[in-house]
């Protein structure tokens, strides 16, 4: 017993200095905590207002009439139509539809607006698109079409016997935002996890400190609970600036309990730390860790879901990839920010996580090497 | 006289087919401070290694404190103190806090300002490792090897690179940490400092001891073998000069 708690205070020490080393040294706090921050802004940015569908377009008014200019000005304050002001004429629009600079033209002929035999305006608009923005123009016609629809109701009568209604439900979903942030979560774990004990270890055994603790009666097993232990306390700040910046930065919404986040990101922290141990561990110096770690680090860094969701990938990979470590550390951590689960309903991914945890530690023991 | 601390009997280390430490026997008495000689490759840091548990034992025994090294290493690690020949601690962290961290390896609590102290690096508590000079991290691993009252204190090539007055600090260290009762074992291969600092020293070559006695014995013997030097008269050498100019007070 005595000797346990001795153990367990060599434990406690270790995990206190590493934790105070960390917070001490400003490299470290950058590639820890701003780094993976710096990715957050990067696709917030990019993935914030993606819910709202809008559609970049040059409009050529080639009509006189004071109908077009009025139907001009009411298409530019539809939130759904982004109007390029840039574009003149059609060379110039062809040209940017070519670069998918824009994803169509629509054009008002000469005669559009101009008022008929009964007084009432007609005109028929045009719209162009290119091969790579099919979809877009195809929807665009759809509801330009629809506007007309209404503009056509107010000049003349027409009675419509059948229609759509559509009506949105109010649960929640998952906005772009909401999805991609499990995944800078799981990046960042994978930061402060595996690229920090990769680049530490080999200058470690370099200047010969882990052989002079080695001299020591310091155990494998100590060094590297101290090591979890810190590792986690640094992954735990590094993503709660994460969350705190998301949901007052990016409006995340958060649907779960936070106990269950935080226990969940704390065992995935481990199991990932793990990998870091076992190829910092084994490797004598950069050269052998800097290669291993690549091969074991991109394949997750694309196929765990990070930046592209897995979705979008054919069947065969999803179900390959369901079993990369990071994957059940992401999908977990989406269920249960953004799903509405907690710890006990998301049972595969926890079982994944644990499962992976005493793999990759029996290898990272097995390996270890102090020189 | 004493009795012995360390029991070295038939030791060996191969590699690539090639003995290193090829069957050497040697004890080491309690309390003495021991020099191991040699020329560079001739097993000195190899035969240290092996009794500090750091590498396998090929061939013979050793005994330390009444522990065999090989069926009991981690026995062993409790009850010696290493410095390395080139002493190295992580950056961003405290002095103060290394102490304790090494304290802590061996399950132990320490007044962490009296080691430092000790080798005169209490100002210093505070500082970071690396901003400390070649000789002062000496003095900060001298102590750092201490805090669990070790019974024998390995030293590898302890002043290679240090300026006189370090290393003449380090040999008034060394012989402090003899007082104190811990016996101590050295590799050198300045034969001043064999001479000055060690009761009994073994000269290695290719693997095998060639010689062991003390340094005033071993003269005897040279001298009675019929050994003449050229006679000189000088009171005092180059380095008294230096330290007579530069003084003795510890440049950091």
């Amino acid at each position: 017993m005595l000797k346990i708690r001795k153990d367990l205070y060599t434990v406690l020490v270790f995990t206190k200095i590493g934790t105070k080393r960390f917070f001490r040294d400003r490299l470290a706090i950058f590639f820890g905590i701003l780094f993976p921050l710096i990715f957050l802004f990067v696709f917030g940015s990019l993935t914030n207002g993606n819910n709202k569908i809008s559609f970049k377009i040059a409009v050529l008014n080639h009509s006189k009439s004071s109908f077009s200019k009025v139907f001009v000005n009411d298409l530019s304050k539809q939130k759904i139509y982004k109007i390029d002001q840039t574009v003149h004429n059609l060379s110039q629009a062809e040209d940017k539809m070519q670069k998918s600079q824009l994803d169509a033209t629509i054009i008002l002929p000469s005669n559009f607006g101009n008022l008929d035999s009964n007084h009432i305006p007609s005109g028929k608009i045009q719209v162009l698109y290119t091969q790579n923005s099919q979809i877009a123009g195809q929807t665009l016609t759809t509801i330009l079409n629809q506007n007309l629809k209404v503009l056509n109701s107010h000049f003349v009568n027409i009675k419509t016997p059948f229609s759509v209604s559509s009506k949105q439900l109010s649960e929640k979903s998952l906005t772009a935002f909401d999805y991609t942030f499990s995944g800078l979560l799981g990046f960042s774990i994978m930061g402060v996890g595996i690229f920090g004990p990769i680049n530490v270890f080999p200058e470690l055994k370099k200047q010969g400190i882990l052989r002079r603790l080695h001299t020591t009666p310091l155990k494998v097993w100590q060094y590297f609970l101290s090591t979890m232990f810190s590792q986690a306390i640094v992954g735990v700040v590094s993503i709660a600036v994460q969350f705190i910046v998301a949901l007052t930065v990016f409006h995340l919404s958060i649907n779960g309990d936070y106990l269950s986040i935080l226990i969940y990101i704390i065992l995935s922290t481990f199991m990932i730390l793990g990998i870091g141990l076992a190829i910092g561990g084994w490797a004598k110096n950069e050269r052998q860790a800097a290669p291993l770690s690549n091969i074991i680090v991109f394949p997750m860094l694309f196929l765990s879901g990070t930046f592209f969701p897995r979705f979008d990938m054919p069947l065969w990979l999803q179900s390959l990839t369901t079993w990369l470590p990071l994957t059940p550390v992401i999908d977990g951590l989406r269920l249960l920010t953004t799903g509405g689960k907690n710890l006990l309903q998301i049972g595969p991914q926890l079982g994944l996580v644990l499962a992976w945890m005493v793999v990759i530690y029996l290898i990272a023991f097995r390996v270890f090497k102090w020189e | 006289m004493s009795e012995d601390i360390l029991k070295v009997k038939n030791l060996k280390k191969i590699y690539d087919n090639k003995a290193v430490v090829n069957g050497i026997s040697f004890d080491v008495k309690k309390g003495e401070i021991f020099g191991i000689l040699g020329p560079n490759g001739a097993g000195k840091t190899t035969t240290l290694e092996m009794i500090e548990t750091m590498r396998p034992i090929d061939g013979g025994k050793i005994i330390l404190d009444g522990i065999d090294v090989a069926s009991k290493p981690s026995e062993i690690k409790k009850v010696i103190g290493v410095q390395p020949q080139t002493p190295a601690f992580q950056d961003k962290q405290k002095l103060i806090e290394i102490i304790d961290m090494f304290a802590a390896a061996y399950g132990e609590r320490v007044k962490a300002k009296d080691f430092l102290e000790e080798v005169e690096l209490g100002q210093k508590a505070n500082s970071y490792a690396e901003n400390l000079s070649g000789g002062q991290r000496q003095r900060l691993s001298i102590a750092v090897a201490l805090v669990h009252n070790p019974k024998v204190f390995f030293l590898d090539e302890p002043t290679t690179g240090l300026d006189p007055q370090a290393r003449r600090n380090l040999w008034d260290l060394i012989k402090m940490v003899r007082d104190r009762g811990v016996t101590v074992i050295m590799t050198t291969h300045y034969l001043d400092e064999a001479e000055l600092l060690c009761d009994r020293v073994a000269i290695m070559d290719n693997g095998k001891i060639i010689a062991l006695d003390t340094p005033k014995n071993l003269i005897k013997q040279l001298l009675s073998r019929g050994f003449k030097k050229e006679q000189h008269v000088e009171q005092a050498n180059l380095d008294d000069v230096f330290i007579d100019l530069t003084g003795k007070a510890l440049r950091d």
